[in-house]
């Protein structure tokens, strides 16, 4: 089995899977930790690693598993990366590499900036990093939300 | 067309270090396995190193099984050499290329291993698995053999 595994990996579809290897590292910096191909070349299975995140990248393999290309470029889940430092750079890397940037990189009420981009095939990332120690009276003052689960 | 397996870790050493572990010290960090047995009773692997080397596992009784030739030699980046087992059909050659990238103080090892499918359906060193199942085990065994030899590569 793989050296470590964490109990929850997204595991994304693609109509091509292969480019999608190539521009998520180009984007992201995810490396290719795992690829098997059949005999036509045809991606079996894959697996990303970034940090101590995995994400698996495939095809849409069967009809309820669909890429946004396929489906209006409709989203129904997002994968959410945190950075440790440089988002400012990390948003120019992913723009660089084709992502549309969907919103600049903004600091939230809650002490991290944030940028949102979309991928070739349509799936919108969230990336974040904490750049600033916002207790929860001060969050729940900036935002009039009522927030359970702040440690 | 050939199938592909491609497994990459990280390991703690410069690729040069790692380089030279893979193939100087392959008798110290090679796990055997039952699942993908090169020989019937596992002896010790070497390389007979450079661009016109082999890859061979000695034996008890001092007997040599070549289990490849070196096709590419290119230290610390690229090595390149095929792969059969005792147990594969005579003519069946499989390949196997190693890469060596430094990563900050690290170096990314990756391990490409092509043309597994062609192992027959009938032959033994398949387990009677399918494709699918057969290179997910592939896999498998090449990351195990990175991890070792990551954790002898930082001696």
């Amino acid at each position: 089995m793989a050296d470590w595994r964490g109990p929850l990996i997204p595991a994304i579809c693609y109509r091509d899977p292969k480019a999608a290897l190539r521009f998520l590292e180009a984007a992201f910096g995810f490396e290719l930790f795992m690829l098997i191909e059949d005999a036509e070349g045809n991606l079996v299975h894959s697996e990303m690693r970034y940090g101590a995140g995995a994400v698996m990248i495939g095809h849409e393999w069967s009809d309820d598993h669909k890429s946004p290309a396929s489906v209006g470029g409709k989203n129904t889940q997002t994968v959410h990366i945190g950075v440790d430092a440089d988002i400012d750079g990390h948003c120019e890397r992913a723009r660089a590499a084709g992502f549309e940037i969907l919103m600049e990189p903004e600091t939230q009420f809650y002490g991290d900036r944030t940028y949102r981009c979309r991928d070739p095939e349509g799936h919108i990332w969230t990336v974040g990093q904490t750049v600033r120690e916002v207790s929860r009276e001060e969050a729940e003052d900036a935002s009039g939300l009522k927030i359970t689960g702040w440690v | 067309m050939t199938s592909k397996v491609y497994v990459a870790l990280r390991v703690k050493a410069t690729p040069e270090r790692a380089f030279a572990a893979f193939t100087g010290e392959i008798g110290q960090w090679w796990q055997a396995s039952p699942l993908f047995e090169t020989t019937p009773r596992p002896g010790t692997l070497s390389f007979e190193p450079g661009p016109e080397g082999r890859l061979i596992e000695t034996r008890a009784g001092g007997k040599v099984f070549e289990i490849g030739r070196v096709r590419a030699w290119e230290p610390p980046d690229r090595l390149v050499f095929s792969w059969r087992q005792a147990n594969f059909p005579p003519d069946l050659h499989t390949e196997v290329e190693v890469r060596f990238e430094a990563v900050g103080e690290e170096t990314r090892v990756s391990i490409e291993h092509r043309g597994f499918d062609q192992v027959p359906a009938d032959s033994a060193a398949r387990h009677r698995f399918p494709d699918a199942v057969l290179l997910a085990r592939l896999a498998e065994y090449w990351q195990a053999q990175i991890r070792s030899l990551g954790g002898r590569a930082t001696r």
